[in-house]
């Protein structure tokens, strides 16, 4: 039987969710964590097919360096002595392929190996290259996240938007080479949008973690989010799953209670971490003026994704791969757009974590499982919706003839690197619709783009507060990010930045 | 063009709507905060609202920072001169 009162309730068990509850209970709060789905971890779960695990979200992320913020912020919770990070090889990089010009350019996990990669590739660009990579560092001495002797409000307060820029615009001004414009703009296929409406300071918050050197987890997303349960049970937290919320109860403006699956329970903090545009439909009519409401239903989603999960054909003890990622790309910075029908397009993205060459070379076992992921428009699968979880007939062919496409320009591309895959399973923005709410099936929440304003993690309502990578930053970092500023909100912003950091 | 006159009951049409409030308390002279009883992070939804009404872009203008009243919203909106609806 659930409690029927806690200190707080925090709504949503992705990594946002996860961080706010346990910095919540770390506090001394009684907190409990609901989550509609049968088990907790959100994007950050995995799944099995034909025995290979699989990640939905999580493939590397930047951060967990001596003295960077996600490392610290897991050691602060305790999380960290539960996970295995691995560097990724320090020689490691991504591939970016061109197919028409058949070009290759090694992206390393390194300010200086990156530059002088471009640098050999594209000589005359030399200036602009040394430029751009200049500029995504100098905006990061000013991120607190990345420079942590600064305090946080004042930058939240201003978060990232000051006299901001578009990624394309810096691009275009800073490098003439298609190609080498594509590969300055890759990085925003990690937060999912389109070069033109990114602005620059959030595409080198983002970016930065990645060009400082890139790590991946044994045991994947799921061995994250299983650190945190584990953290959260010795706290004593509640965490109850299958159970989504009916309801927010508010009174005279201040949070009472929630209601999920029939049950209340009181609480004087509630944090919501999920779609910010599903939140009004949780509250009574009247809780949140017309204005507000209105911005949370407008907000754009970032772009969805095609994604394949399948089989390498080769050995489970064959050779390592020298490259992390695949990527295959369009010149210039228009490298998100969905492709034409019945096309693979030009971008894809081949990643097979378990065949990384990680630095220790032993750590994690070989598995050959491989994800293929491409832009996808939520108009090419709306077609099929019929609702939560319902899709109409032609569903299952349309699924498997845009797998066959998808693998055949993956093996015109990569077959000299890559061998044959047998797809396990497909996810659709129909599928990341149901499973993580974006409205158009987004993979990163809300866009935290030029033209709009994410909501932040503040309510007009007493005791509700937002969190999840539509309030903050995406990704695994982003969104840890957010689920600390969130906790801050409640106990004190500098306060937490000051416990976390010592 | 749509004339001065005609944006101000525009913004006062909107502002009244989106944020509930008696279109006969939106004078010139009302201040946001202290006579409104609005707050930073309406602000935002202000920004959004009029953004969306007018089809103009706010944040990036420099004298939005110091709009305190109602009078200050229309002259922001009347110098962006929105081309008709």
């Amino acid at each position: 039987m659930p409690p029927h009162q806690a200190d707080a309730i925090v709504i949503g068990s992705g990594i946002s969710g996860l961080t706010t509850a346990a910095l919540l209970a770390k506090s001394g709060r009684q907190v409990v964590l609901i989550e509609k789905n049968k088990k907790p971890g959100g994007a950050l779960r995995r799944f099995k097919r034909a025995g290979i695990p699989f990640d939905i979200g999580f493939h590397y992320t930047g951060g967990l360096g001596n003295k960077e913020i996600l490392r610290v912020l897991w050691e602060y919770l305790g999380v960290w002595p539960n996970i295995t990070a691995v560097p990724l090889h320090p020689g490691g990089h991504d591939l970016f392929r061109f197919r028409k010009s058949g070009r290759s350019v090694r992206a390393y996990y390194s300010y200086d190996l990156l530059q002088e990669e471009l640098i050999t590739n594209f000589p005359r660009e030399a200036g602009g290259i040394r430029d751009f990579l200049a500029n995504i560092r100098r905006i990061c001495r000013t991120v607190p996240f990345y420079n942590l002797d600064l305090p946080l409000t004042p930058f939240l307060r201003d978060y990232l938007t000051a006299g901001n820029r578009s990624l394309a615009d810096v691009i275009q001004t800073s490098v003439k080479d298609p190609e080498l414009q594509a590969i300055l703009a890759a990085p925003a296929l990690l937060y999912g949008i389109p070069p033109r409406n990114a602005g620059f300071a959030l595409h080198s918050a983002v970016t930065h973690g990645y060009y400082s050197g890139a790590y991946g987890i044994v045991g994947g997303g799921q061995a994250i989010v299983d650190a945190f349960i584990t953290v959260l049970q010795r706290t004593g937290t509640e965490i109850i799953t299958n159970c989504p919320v009916e309801h927010i109860t508010v009174k005279d403006g201040t949070v009472q209670s929630v209601i999920a699956g029939g049950h209340e329970i009181k609480a004087e903090q509630v944090i919501y971490t999920g779609q910010p545009n599903a939140l009004p439909d949780l509250t009574a009519k009247g809780t949140f003026r017309p204005a507000y409401i209105h911005r949370l239903k407008d907000l754009e989603d970032t772009k969805s994704m095609f994604i394949l999960f399948g089989k390498l054909d080769c050995p489970d003890d064959g050779p390592r791969l020298a490259t992390t990622n695949l990527y295959s790309l369009p010149p210039g910075v228009d490298i998100m757009d969905a492709p034409s029908p019945g096309t693979a397009g030009e971008t894809l993205l081949v990643t097979a974590p378990g065949r990384r060459d990680v630095s220790d070379g032993s750590d994690a076992p070989a598995a050959n499982g491989v994800i293929v992921m491409r832009p996808a428009s939520w108009e090419e699968a709306a077609t099929y919706d019929l609702g939560h979880k319902k899709r109409r007939t032609g569903y299952q062919t349309w699924k498997e003839e845009t797998a066959t496409t998808l693998l055949t320009e993956v093996e015109k591309c990569f077959g000299d690197l890559c061998p044959k895959i047998t797809p396990l399973a497909t996810g659709t923005p129909l599928t990341f619709r149901d499973e993580l709410g974006g409205p158009q099936g987004g993979v990163y929440g809300t866009q935290h783009n030029m033209t709009q304003f994410a909501p932040r993690a503040r309510t007009k309502v007493e005791g509700l507060t937002l969190s999840g990578q539509s309030t903050l930053m995406t990704g695994l970092l982003g969104s840890s990010l957010a689920g600390l500023v969130t906790a801050g909100e409640i106990i004190g912003l500098e306060t937490i930045w000051d416990q976390v950091l010592t | 063009m749509i004339h001065d006159e005609e944006i101000r009951r525009q913004v006062i049409e909107v502002i009244a709507e989106e944020f509930e409030l008696d279109p006969v308390a939106l004078t010139p002279e009302a201040t946001l905060y202290d006579d409104l009883g609005l707050d930073s992070l309406d602000a935002v939804d202000m920004v959004v609202a009029l953004e969306k009404k007018f089809g103009v872009k706010l944040a990036n203008e420099e004298s939005i920072r110091s709009v305190r009243t109602m009078a200050d919203i229309f002259a922001l909106i009347i110098s962006l001169k929105p081309a008709g609806q």
